[in-house]
């Protein structure tokens, strides 16, 4: 952490340095049992041999890889994931991103905007499962949407597409990660000195040229950070697919699933790994474009 | 001075955004409310709108488990759980951001690693937690198993709010501190942890929360006994009575009155400060 | 190229009646100013005195409650600071953090369209001319203050203002930079030809700089003069006091003629003023100020005759070219500016009892009664 700001005046000694050391232990040790140990085991089975009954046969096979790889159902899966990743990344960004806009520069109290920023984050902290599951009796074929335009006459049938559908999961994705985006990007956008809105529009910027030339590039690292959480969130998820399309549309963790349900260990932790190195060049990307880094820890 | 509000008419994109806001916010409570409302269902036990008959019976159900499995169990798992997650996060959490204030060889590392346990799909790190403990010959539980599985996810959180928080601690104070003949550990008693300690109720906020709703990563890890919330998962494959709604309205409230203490807390410290 | 051609238009500013509400409180109060085009003016007052509000209302980053604000012959609230011909330099500069020194400079000829060719030649001419095309490729953030400032002073320049605005744009730099970059704003305006407002804390900044010295209090304009004028004739406690350089004496008149005022202090001494046009009346208290520099002191008290006042001397500070002498005059305190030449042949020191002496024509009656320095944090400043 080498731009974190260092206050060890009372000398760089080595008592300090092991001092702290011990204080990162911790923090390491778990890290170590419950990410990295798991992690290395995933890869590792994912080159064992599958047998029925039998379960895991330690082995170094490439099967578990090449079997995925030529089951077409696996590339739909992906390019399924993939397709609600986007879709998902792009409402969220501009949900997000005009979210934070106008509590950062349209509302004048400061404790007004807390407290909406407030608003907008309190659902994070409430299960995902039940803001999931809330979303039945709205877009249900009973439900209030189609009763509504029912009782309103613009339609004679109920909507069969509002649940159970791509729609509905992307509802619900956008529902429960919107605020990744609004958060990171709110943090980017409050520590823009507003003096530099004033000497744009000085320079002769019109509205949108201040947010495409000076608000826009200066919320980079939120809006990076805001889309590797939406990315991961997505990419990973499972549940939300499952619940919100009624089984009819699935992820890349579907696959993975299924395996686990016939016990197939290495053929999921091969399907897992997969998953998690398509996650991390995202992400690697991500932090190539901008530091979030030197974002996180300023 | 220089940036003082300006009170002049409001430019229309004001009202654009405030409808915007406006909706989102609706579409953010909106289902949830409709929950908390169908959760008083009567004996019709019809699963949407109209609400007919309020009455408290799916809370009784709930409670008293003839259909719905094991809610009160698991009420007993998950609350513990999420308490002693909140403590482990704020404590770890807490003692690792200090020792990242200063350079030390490795620190990149460990901090990388932190963020890949955070962004790691939930799913695959269960497996692996579940593999680990099985080649350990132990069974999975959600004290031990679990209890890892969430603090995995937990603690990148919290570092990165202790990151935020630190970051702007100004160093000088410690100095003062120093200078006036206060030892470390007085240093970080009497100075350091009351400067902090709103941050430290955000990451106690976070730890709680997070280990309370956690699904995906409690999944595979917590062995035969349920939490809450895979409580919740198995109940929305095979229980269709409003009994789900009242338990996502009791889940929803334990949520409510945690955030409520953190945020009232902070509040109130915050207040204390600057009166 | 059409917007530019009010450029050349006058750049004289008139502030009618304007009055700027916070909520429920007034930052300024019916303000009425005018800046007399190509003058240098620098709006002075202490911080919370609403020279930054009346300074951002003619950039139009705010709009007055009520009243109106015209440049040259147009009435611009409402108009953007391109319309009105204007350009800000911030106290903090705002140079964009994410582009170039180039960038920043060309970026009102981006918003303009120019094509990308001739913004830059145009951005890079511009740099030379603040002798900074060495750095244009650099980030805001690899620079130093002073040339930070000179970036901003660039920026502000290429959008060929006919007023330009400066916020405090000397309170960042250290000493030996804010005297360089005095002297150039100055020799700057002056070459340009437009008009500069620049809103300071500073008097000394003020009176070097200004043409025209606007002092504030409170929401108020208490006097707009020139350095001199104001300097030498404040025509308020207020004004007096926070220039600096004058005592503040209060008294009852006493005897009042066409051409002189007699002033009867508590003390016993008796004062003579030349009459102006501020109000006197026989009978009633007044203020009168006087200059600090022009007191002589002599050993001993009892004060005889006019223009007297005894006291014990509480200080001495040595200047350089002269010695601060405060003197405990029963109670109130009166500081006389003694020449080094003169202090040394008589040097007086604490606890010494002493007189000052002055002529009536370096008294200066003034408008309003003095109220004392209470809550003036400038009333002791030295200069």
């Amino acid at each position: 952490m080498a731009s974190l700001p260092t206050a060890d005046t009372q000398s760089s000694n080595k008592t300090s340095l092991l001092m702290t050391y011990l204080q990162v232990t911790p923090l390491t040790v778990v890290l170590t049992f419950f990410f990295l140990i798991p992690v290395a085991l995933v890869v590792a089975v994912s080159f064992f041999r599958y047998q029925m009954l039998v379960g895991l046969v330690p082995d170094f096979v490439l099967t578990n890889y090449i079997d995925l790889i030529k089951n077409p159902t696996t590339w739909t899966l992906y390019l399924s994931t993939l397709k609600f990743t986007l879709i998902v990344l792009v409402i969220t960004f501009v949900l997000g991103f005009w979210i934070a806009y106008f509590l950062v520069f349209h509302v004048r109290n400061l404790l007004v905007a807390i407290g909406l920023f407030l608003i907008c984050t309190v659902p994070f902290w409430t299960s995902n499962i039940i803001r999931m599951i809330s979303w039945r009796p709205v877009l249900g074929k009973e439900g209030l949407i189609n009763s509504a335009l029912l009782k309103a006459g613009a339609i004679d049938q109920p909507i069969e597409w509002l649940l159970y559908s791509d729609f509905s999961v992307v509802v619900a994705y956008v529902h429960l990660f919107t605020l990744f985006m609004i958060v990171p990007i709110f943090n980017s956008m409050a520590r823009i000195d507003k003096s530099l809105l004033e000497a744009a529009v000085d320079a002769g910027a019109s509205r949108w040229g201040v947010v495409w030339n000076v608000v826009l590039p200066l919320s980079k690292t939120g809006i990076a950070l805001g889309a590797l959480f939406v990315v991961t969130l997505v990419m990973g998820d499972f549940f939300v697919v499952t619940v919100m399309s009624g089984g009819l549309s699935g992820s890349a963790t579907s696959g993975i699933f299924n395996d686990l349900q016939f016990l197939n260990y290495p053929r999921a932790a091969a399907n897992a790994v997969i998953l998690l190195i398509i996650v991390l060049l995202i992400a690697a990307a991500i932090f190539r474009v901008v530091d979030v880094r030197k974002e996180l820890v300023r | 001075m220089s940036s003082s509000p300006s009170y002049g008419p409001r430019p229309w994109t004001f009202y654009v955004l405030a409808a915007l806001f406006t909706l989102f916010v609706i579409f953010l409570y909106g289902p949830m409310i409709g929950v908390l409302i169908l959760s008083f269902q009567g004996p019709s036990a019809s699963l949407v709108f109209p609400l007919r008959d309020p009455s408290l019976m799916w809370f009784d159900e709930l409670f008293n488990p003839r259909r719905t499995g094991d809610v009160v169990g698991a009420f007993y798992r998950s609350l513990p759980l999420a308490g002693i997650v909140m403590l482990l996060t704020v404590l770890v959490s807490v003692t690792a951001g200090f020792a990242f204030r200063r350079r030390f060889w490795g620190s990149t590392a460990i901090f990388y690693t932190a963020i890949a346990s955070l962004i790691v799909p939930g799913l695959v790190l269960s497996i692996g937690i579940l593999v680990t403990f099985r080649y350990l010959g132990q069974s999975a539980s959600w004290y031990t198993s679990g209890l890892g599985a969430h603090l995995s996810w937990s603690l990148p959180f919290g570092l990165l709010i202790m990151f935020a928080v630190l970051g702007r601690l100004n160093p000088s104070y410690e100095e003062a501190a120093y200078d006036l003949g206060a030892t470390k550990w007085q240093t970080v008693k009497e100075v350091v942890v009351p400067i902090v300690f709103p941050g430290m109720i955000a990451v106690a906020l976070f730890g709680f929360t997070l280990s309370y709703d956690e699904f995906p990563r409690s999944w595979l890890t917590v062995g035969s006994k349920n939490t809450l919330p895979l409580e919740i998962w198995t109940m929305t494959t095979n229980v269709t009575s409003p009994a789900l709604y009242a338990l996502g309205t009791v889940t929803t409230v334990v949520s409510f009155i945690v955030i409520a203490i953190a945020l009232s807390s902070i509040i109130l410290i915050q207040r204390k400060r600057s009166s | 190229m059409n917007k530019t051609a009010t450029k050349t238009e006058s750049g004289e500013i008139r502030l009618v009646n304007v009055s700027k509400k916070f909520g429920p409180s007034y930052a300024v109060q019916n303000i009425n100013l005018t800046i007399p085009h190509g003058s240098y003016c620098c709006l002075l007052g202490p911080s919370g005195c609403g020279k930054t509000t009346i300074l951002r209302m003619i950039a139009g980053h705010e709009t007055p409650s009520s009243g109106e604000i015209f440049i040259g012959d147009q009435m611009v609230v409402g108009k953007s600071p391109v319309e009105r011909g204007t350009a800000m330099m911030f106290q903090s500069y705002a140079l964009f953090p994410h582009l170039t020194i180039l960038d920043n400079v060309a970026f009102y000829l981006k918003m303009r369209g120019v094509g990308r060719d001739e913004r830059r030649q145009r951005a890079e001419e511009m740099l030379r001319r603040v002798q900074l095309h060495h750095l244009k490729d650099r980030m805001p953030a690899q620079l130093s203050g002073g040339q930070q400032q000179r970036v901003a002073l660039a920026r502000s320049l290429i959008t060929n203002p006919r007023v330009l605005l400066l916020d405090e744009p000397l309170s960042a730099l250290d000493e030996f930079l804010r005297l360089k970059m005095r002297g150039e704003l100055k020799s700057l305006q002056h070459e340009l030809g437009i008009t500069f407002v620049h809103v300071t804390h500073t008097q000394p900044e003020a009176i070097a700089l200004a043409d025209m010295v606007v002092v504030m209090d409170t929401g108020r304009i208490d006097q707009a003069d020139s350095a001199k004028e104001i300097f030498n004739s404040p025509r308020t406690p207020y004004v007096a006091r926070f220039m600096g350089g004058q005592n503040v004496l209060t008294g009852t008149v006493s005897q009042i003629s066409d051409k002189v005022v007699y002033i009867g202090h508590a003390g016993g001494g008796t004062f003579e003023a030349t009459r102006t046009d501020m109000p006197a009346e026989q009978g009633k208290p007044i203020s009168i100020a006087v200059r600090r520099d022009r007191i002589r002191l002599r050993r001993g008290s009892g004060a005889s005759g006019v223009n007297q006042i005894s006291g014990v001397v509480e200080a001495t500070e040595y200047q350089g070219s002269f010695v601060k002498v405060t003197i405990d005059v029963g109670g109130d305190v009166f500081v006389a500016n003694v020449s080094d030449a003169d202090y040394f042949a008589e040097p007086v020191d604490r606890g010494d009892a002493v007189t000052a002496q002055w002529a009536a024509a370096d008294v200066h009656l003034l408008s309003k009664l003095d109220t004392g320095a209470a809550g003036d944090p400038y009333a002791n400043a030295t200069h």
